[in-house]
């Protein structure tokens, strides 16, 4: 990083944080969520429960906020000043959000992470190092998502008592107390398809990677998938709702499309879009 | 009313007799205020086994509230760090030698809450175990820290920090070293031989020793300024409402500067009052320290409003939005507390009445206190409790394996410290000469009593030569 | 394999009974073709390597989801002899999808308080005993039984299974086997019998254009959730569809709704004729479809008088008949909040009515693909056969009764007395995985495999597509010697009870074999025996051939009865049904106890959902812990407060409050079900769990309610932002 090349791309410098040296993307994996179909459900997140090796923790801990849930569901209901203070009911049903880790280009967790613990994949992933996270948790306190969650206690004994253990994925670790961790967008599932179109000889096509949440969503309301592949589904409907990476405020031609990335204004340009919920009136 | 910094008839000897006295026989309640520490250190250490073994869960640390006071105390201590050696300096360097009798204590005081500073980062990290990886050590993996983090700033800036004081302090105790030795029998004989380095006090020494320290003098004080504007960073740097505030840097090294001076008051009053050091401590110095706390007060006041009014009229409606939770919400009761400490508090120094009475001072030293220690939580807790993200909203309340491990901190504090007034010098006695020394050839007693403030005072001509009890 | 012990020899072995074990396990969809053999894969190391059992690769195997009757189709990914995810089986009718429930299932599969031998009463206690000794206890107390004086207490079942059990009561003489399951959606389907001729017909939600749902939790648990939620995606696509709830709780269905109305329980029938009336006589909807008496009845529901008698304002029932008579065609369905009453059967009556006002018979309400094999189809449960079983082993009727997938002592109201009652049985046996309350309450428990342990054919109640045989394999070997499948539970007995068919049978698999051998040459498709049988296994399921179903129409009795109040009790207890804990069975699984509801987002714990003017009427505040009263007894839950549910309503989620069943569901929450009043629906003598009155008061206590996340508005973010359907429909319309 040379004075004359901050100087010439200064702009660059000025809008985004520094790439960690991956100009060139293998994949971008990105996600398109459709609030319209999403029901809020929670197949989604028992789903990842069920592939990421995630620990109960019980009430009393879930009560305290020390659970882990990767894919939370979040329930909205409509503010006051759209009408909900004075009607008596909740007449236009609740907001359905479905959050997991956006995998930001330019995730605020990482910059600050001190061991550099999480950094940018060339798959365009926000990666978390287990082995080398010393638990700081300053990631989680820069996520302004709030999507990184900690491992407050050592839960492999509690959580999984025989038999349960037999049920834990083999294709990543149970974390230990003091780690932090996050969705992954199924990482596991991105190498055994990488892996599974190498060894056939061929690129990774669209399809040959599906994360557990939009796998098993019953309305289809997550489609996941390469940004850099022109015929995935997702960068159809990236286009479709004229969403782009890299911007703080879409340019849209028509102000009416339904597509938008959660806080973008934060230039943190997270991968996941969503499509706004639709209501009669 | 004692009007003079100091008696500038006290007698050389005299000096040396006081300072090294209260360097020995240490009475009973030198051992029970030591007992007292290390109990409460105890307190802290069980608390950290436990937490060490079952992880940061009992703490009561969660999602999203992943700092609390561990990261608040750190910051409070790094702050109290910092009227120590960055005043000595600065009133070194315009020489301002009312600082001498007090600048010792103060140094140590520096020393002493980086090194409990320092354990808090370590405390609250998830792995402990794993905390020297923030250090770049060479490795044959090849994996380095990530410099782009404040965290690891911080790590830097407060060894940095740490090492330069301690040689500041010992550098500066050196002639006083050499006068302990020629005191000393025993171990401490044995000590004081290697810690003097061979003091001799004769010209050369002098002149090297002079010429060393003004140069530390001068890197300390950008190195201080520095520190805990890198400690802010961990704030300022990050994207967080209430904590992403350009004026950070500023404002917690006035706030620091802030709690340093009041924990000089505290200690003040308590060498005085235990160490009889009503000669060289005297009320005028407490009173320039009162003034200049005062100051520092308002300094720190203004920029309080300018980061609301920059809130206020900012665009962010996220941090307006915490601004308002702050003024109204769950922590409103310790929001308010900190700006009354913190802003209004300061204003018994206006009245000499007040600044001149040791017990209200010591009172209001510790108040002010408590109101940084406060507002170095209202930074951190608040902002996580109320951020971007509504379905991350929670107030928490730290628990008591959080709440022992604070208070354990002050023991640790205090446990450095009463073993340093009983192994080195807490007065520094050359400076103290030297401050005589110069008043007693260069003061103008006629230029004095003319300046001096009210009719009727005594004149400096019948200032009673005995050290003054008033207050104590 | 951390700890456990199974063997991947015995695995295959299991497997691949009959020799077909290639081509059974050639699978599904994942890379399962790649062999050590054709050396592609460079191996660690492994002593006597297995076929198909490749280190780090999964393979795919498909089964059924057992955890709500529906009967999703499941793809469960293998790996080193251990299931380890389960995925919704593309082919089947749920697609790729999966609700909570099912992903969860493995861990009732996996579940540390499974029942792992056979346990007989001794001295009071269940004592584990040896699968010999239960035999002769069975052989002592119950092969003896006078005709007529056993009973089976089960909840669905269908395939196989259920053929063998008709062959065993028969062999037994007895004719009792009382088929519960307490969410159910019997009236309904009487009244789709009644009307239509067809108790189960097909539901196109992609068709309609707009929904007016009575209650039905079609996303949630009404007949076939996962499925419904794939039509709901595509109703919600295009031309977007509107959905209309009418609800005294919001149930996640009516969260999605575009309009949520709540409607006094009880009086949706009501709120249905009212919007006929309207239809009728502002949006000129021609009444010649119905039946004079029903126009009659429509023409005394004012809106005036259905607002007074419902509480929903004319004005919404005027804005519900726009939508409906705008949007066609549409779909009018009611569901268990509108069912449970003693005038439920009318209030089912009056939603199918405006389904024919409407002209949605034949447009989204299809008849059945009635499968031919009448004996393999699902017997449905209902909460009558609760009802008729307490009053029979009440009556000392029964000297054996054997459960199997229902929980009656748990599920029963108070005023059932069930535990006393089943007590009167001299012998009890129960099939079970878990230690739930009935099966404590047995003299004999006989430790069941897990679905995803064993053999079984199972068919779907609702069966939108084509009719079909759903196959259940294990996907591994068992985690207990000890557990046996139902099927070879059955079987043994039929052994016991020397009945000839079954004697030459080695076992369950066997049996199934040769079951399905015997289907007609159609079915097979020209397959021989083996190649039949691995297509079935691979693919999860068989096309069976179906009858063409018809639709009759014709409207019974529309007449709602009056509504009583009870100044004693002034508020309605709904018990409701949750995608989550269902009826309780799921309350064992940590997954589900974690997962937020829903709508309230609580966790691991009951609630009592009150809303606000009520509350502030009472004085609670959101974590109160509040006394609900009814004639038959109190409950005390905490508060959450919300506008979801009706003013004059409290309800609490049904499935926690056990007292039994392991650890995770003994002693979180409580049970409405136990304070319900014994009031029935008077036409069809289903239990009207919504019809209980209740009173509430403060206890003094209160707590933090276990509810996940902070603010329950956006505060002014764009998190989820909201766009009109026209826009939608101007931007993305088909």
């Amino acid at each position: 990083m040379s004075l004359k090349n901050i100087l010439e791309n200064w702009s660059h410098y000025r809008r985004a944080h520094e790439d960690g040296g991956h100009h060139e993307y293998e994949h971008m994996w990105g996600m398109a969520i459709d609030l319209n179909k999403c029901t809020g459900c929670n197949a989604c997140s028992v789903a990842c429960y069920a592939e990421n090796n995630l620990p109960t923790v019980g009430k009393d801990r879930m009560r305290k906020g020390q659970g882990l849930h990767w894919l939370r569901m979040e329930r909205y209901w409509d503010e006051p000043d759209l009408g909900g203070d004075e009607k008596e009911y909740q007449e236009r049903g609740g907001s359905f959000l479905p959050m997991m880790c956006q995998q930001c280009n330019a995730a605020t967790c990482e910059p600050v992470c001190p061991v550099a613990a999480t950094y940018h994949t060339p798959d365009g992933l926000n990666a978390q190092v287990y082995n080398r996270c010393i638990g700081s948790r300053y990631c989680s306190n820069n996520c302004p998502y709030r999507l990184r969650y900690f491992n407050f206690y050592s839960y492999y004994e509690e959580s999984w008592p025989e038999p349960l253990n037999m049920q834990l994925n083999p294709d990543l670790s149970v974390r230990d107390k003091g780690v932090m961790e996050k969705c992954t967008f199924c990482i596991q599932r991105i190498r055994t398809g990488k892996d599974a179109a190498q060894r056939e000889g061929r690129e990774v096509k669209d399809g040959d990677v599906v994360t557990a949440c939009a796998q098993t969503c019953p309305t289809e309301a997550i489609v996941f998938g390469d940004l850099l592949d022109k015929d995935a589904q997702v960068t159809k409907l990236w286009k479709a709702q004229e969403v782009e990476l890299g911007k703080t405020k879409q340019d849209k031609s028509n102000g009416e499309l339904r597509g938008y990335r959660v806080l973008e204004g934060l230039n943190t340009d997270p991968c996941v879009m969503y499509m706004d919920r639709v209501r009669e009136a | 009313m004692q009007t003079k910094d100091i008696n500038e008839n006290i007698a050389w000897a005299k000096i040396n007799e006081d300072v090294l006295r209260s360097m020995e026989n240490p009475r009973m309640g030198y051992w029970v205020a030591l007992a007292a520490c290390v109990a409460m250190i105890l307190c802290a250490v069980l608390a950290e086994i436990y937490q060490y073994q079952v992880g940061m869960g009992p703490s009561d640390l969660n999602w999203p509230h992943m700092w609390d006071l561990y990261i608040a105390t750190f910051v409070f201590w790094i702050g109290m760090s910092h009227s120590g050696t960055l005043l000595s300096a600065i009133l070194h360097i315009i020489q301002a030698d009312w600082r001498k009798p007090i600048y010792r204590f103060a140094e140590a005081m520096t020393l002493f809450s980086l090194m409990t500073a320092g354990l808090f980062p370590i405390i609250h990290l998830g792995r402990v175990w794993n905390m020297y990886w923030v250090l770049p050590y060479v490795s044959d993996r090849g994996i380095w820290p990530n410099f782009r983090s404040p965290l690891v700033w911080d790590a830097f800036a407060i060894t940095t920090y740490m090492t330069s004081s301690a040689l500041f302090l010992f550098i500066g105790m050196i002639p006083d070293l050499a006068i302990c030795r020629d005191n000393a029998r025993g171990w401490r004989q044995k000590l004081y031989t290697v810690l003097s380095m061979g003091w001799q006090g004769d010209d050369r020494q002098w002149r090297h020793f002079r010429r060393l320290y003004l140069m530390m003098a001068c890197f300390l004080i950008p190195l201080a300024v520095s520190v805990h504007s890198i400690v802010s960073a961990d704030f300022a740097m990050s994207i967080m409402p209430g904590w992403h505030v350009t004026s950070f840097p500023p404002y917690f090294v006035a706030g620091a500067l802030y709690s340093g001076c009041a924990a000089i008051i505290t200690l003040f009053i308590l060498l005085r009052y235990f160490f009889r050091f009503d000669e060289y401590m005297t009320i005028p110095i407490m009173e320039k320290t009162c003034k200049l706390t005062f100051a520092i007060a308002m300094v720190w006041t203004y920029l309080n409003l300018v980061e609301f009014a920059a809130t206020w009229y900012g665009h962010d409606l996220v941090a307006k939005e915490l601004l308002m939770q702050k003024f109204i919400g769950p922590y409103a009761p310790f929001f308010w507390a900190m700006l009354f400490l913190g802003s209004v508090l300061p204003f018994t120094f206006a009245f000499e009445k007040l600044r001149r009475h040791l017990p209200t001072m010591f009172v209001v030293s510790l108040f002010l206190n408590l109101g940084m220690w406060l507002e170095r939580w209202m930074i951190v807790t608040p902002t996580l409790s109320l951020s971007h993200m509504p379905f991350a909203w929670d107030v928490m309340w730290p628990s008591m394996i959080q709440w022992a491990i604070v208070f354990g901190s002050f023991g640790w504090f205090g446990m450095l410290f009463l073993i340093f007034v009983k192994v080195f010098p807490a007065v520094s006695m050359y400076e103290v000469k030297e401050m005589v020394f110069h008043r007693r050839h260069y003061h103008n007693d006629e230029l004095e009593s003319k300046s001096h403030r009210r009719e009727g005072d005594r004149q400096p001509a019948d200032a009673d030569p005995s050290p003054s009890r008033e207050g104590a | 394999m951390s700890g456990s012990d199974i063997n991947r020899r015995d695995f295959l072995k299991f497997m691949g009974l009959g020799g077909v074990g290639a081509a059974t396990l050639s699978g599904c969809d994942m890379p399962t073709t790649i062999t050590l053999e054709e050396g592609k894969e460079k191996v660690v190391a492994y002593l006597a390597p297995e076929e198909y059992a490749i280190p780090g690769i999964g393979v795919t195997f498909a089964s059924t989801c057992q955890q709500c009757p529906s009967g999703c189709g499941v793809h469960g990914r293998v790996r080193e002899g251990r299931v380890l995810k389960l995925e919704g089986n593309p082919e089947a009718l749920n697609g790729k999808g999966l609700c909570q429930m099912g992903q969860a299932s493995l861990q009732g599969h996996y579940n540390p308080d499974r029942i792992t031998q056979p346990m007989a009463r001794k001295g009071g206690a269940l004592m584990p005993v040896s699968w010999e000794d239960a035999w002769l206890l069975m052989k002592e107390k119950a092969s003896g039984t006078a005709q007529g004086r056993s009973a089976w207490f089960t909840g669905t079942v269908s395939g196989h299974q259920s053929v063998l059990l008709a062959a065993l009561n028969k062999a037994w003489g007895s004719k009792d086997h009382y088929v519960y399951e307490a969410i159910n959606n019997a009236v309904g389907s009487a009244v789709n019998e009644a009307v239509l001729g067809d108790a189960t017909p097909v539901y196109r939600f992609d068709k309609a254009k707009a929904v007016l749902s009575f209650g039905a939790d079609f996303l949630g648990t009404w007949v076939s959730p996962v499925h419904f939620s794939r039509e709901y995606g595509k109703f919600r696509s295009g031309d977007r569809g509107v959905l209309i709830q009418v609800e005294p709780k919001m149930t996640l269905t009516g969260g999605n709704a575009d309009l949520w109305v709540a409607a006094r329980p009880g009086t949706e029938g009501a709120v249905a004729l009212g919007i006929a009336n309207v239809l009728l006589s502002e949006n000129q909807v021609d009444g010649k479809q119905l039946p004079q008496a029903a126009l009659d009845v429509i023409s005394q529901y004012s809106v005036s008088k259905v607002a007074e008698i419902s509480g929903v304002p004319g004005d919404t029932l005027v804005r519900i008949a726009g939508y409906l008579k705008e949007r066609s065609p549409s779909l009018v369905l009611s569901g268990e909040s509108a069912h449970g009453h003693t005038n439920g059967y009318q209030n089912a009556m009056a939603a199918m009515m405006l389904n024919v006002l409407l002209g949605n018979i034949g447009q989204t309400i299809e008849a059945s693909n009635s499968m031919v094999f009448d004996e393999l189809k699902a017997k449905q449960g209902n909460s009558k056969a609760m009802l008729d079983f307490a009053a029979a082993a009440g009556a000392g009727e029964y000297d054996v009764v054997f459960f199997m997938g229902a929980n009656p002592v748990y599920t029963a109201p108070a005023h059932l007395a069930m535990a006393d009652k089943i007590a009167k049985v001299p012998f009890k046996v129960a099939l079970s995985m878990f230690p739930d309350e009935t099966t404590m309450s047995a003299d004999l428990v006989l430790p069941l495999s897990s679905p995803y342990e064993e053999w079984a054919t199972s068919v779907s109640p609702y069966q939108p597509k084509d009719a079909a045989i759903s196959m259940s394999q294990p996907l591994m070997k068992p985690l207990s010697v000890e557990t046996r499948s139902l099927g070879d539970i059955l079987l043994s007995m039929l052994k016991y009870q020397g009945v000839k068919d079954y004697e030459t049978f080695e076992d369950y698999y066997a049996y199934l074999r040769s079951a399905l051998d015997s289907l007609p040459a159609s079915v097979k498709a020209g397959k021989d025996s083996d190649a039949f049988w691995s297509a079935a296994v691979q693919k999860g399921f068989i096309k069976a051939p179906s009858k063409p179903g018809s639709l009759k129409v014709s409207l019974g009795e529309l007449d709602q009865g009056g509504y009583q109040t009870n100044g004693d009790y002034p508020m309605n207890l709904v018990p409701s049904s949750n995608q989550s804990m269902y009826d309780g069975r799921n309350a064992n699984l940590p997954w589900l106890q974690e997962a937020p509801d829903q709508i309230t987002k609580i966790f691991w714990d009951s609630w009592v959902e009150v809303h606000p003017k009520t509350a502030s009427k009472l004085g609670i505040k959101e974590g109160d812990f509040i006394r609900i009263e009814s004639d038959q007894g109190v409950i005390e839950t905490q508060a959450y407060i919300y506008k979801g549910v009706h003013v004059d309503t409290v309800a609490i989620p049904m499935g926690r409050g056990h007292e039994e069943y392991g650890r995770y569901a003994k002693g979180n929450g409580v049970n409405p079900l136990k304070i319900l009043s014994p009031v029935v629906d008077e036409k069809s003598g289903e239990l009207a769990t919504h019809a209980t009155r209740v009173r509430i008061s403060k206890v003094g206590r209160s707590e933090e309610l276990p509810r996940l996340g902070g603010s329950e508005v956006q505060v002014g973010r764009r998190l989820v932002s909201t766009v009109s359907a026209d826009v939608f429909r101007r931007t993305e319309g088909a």
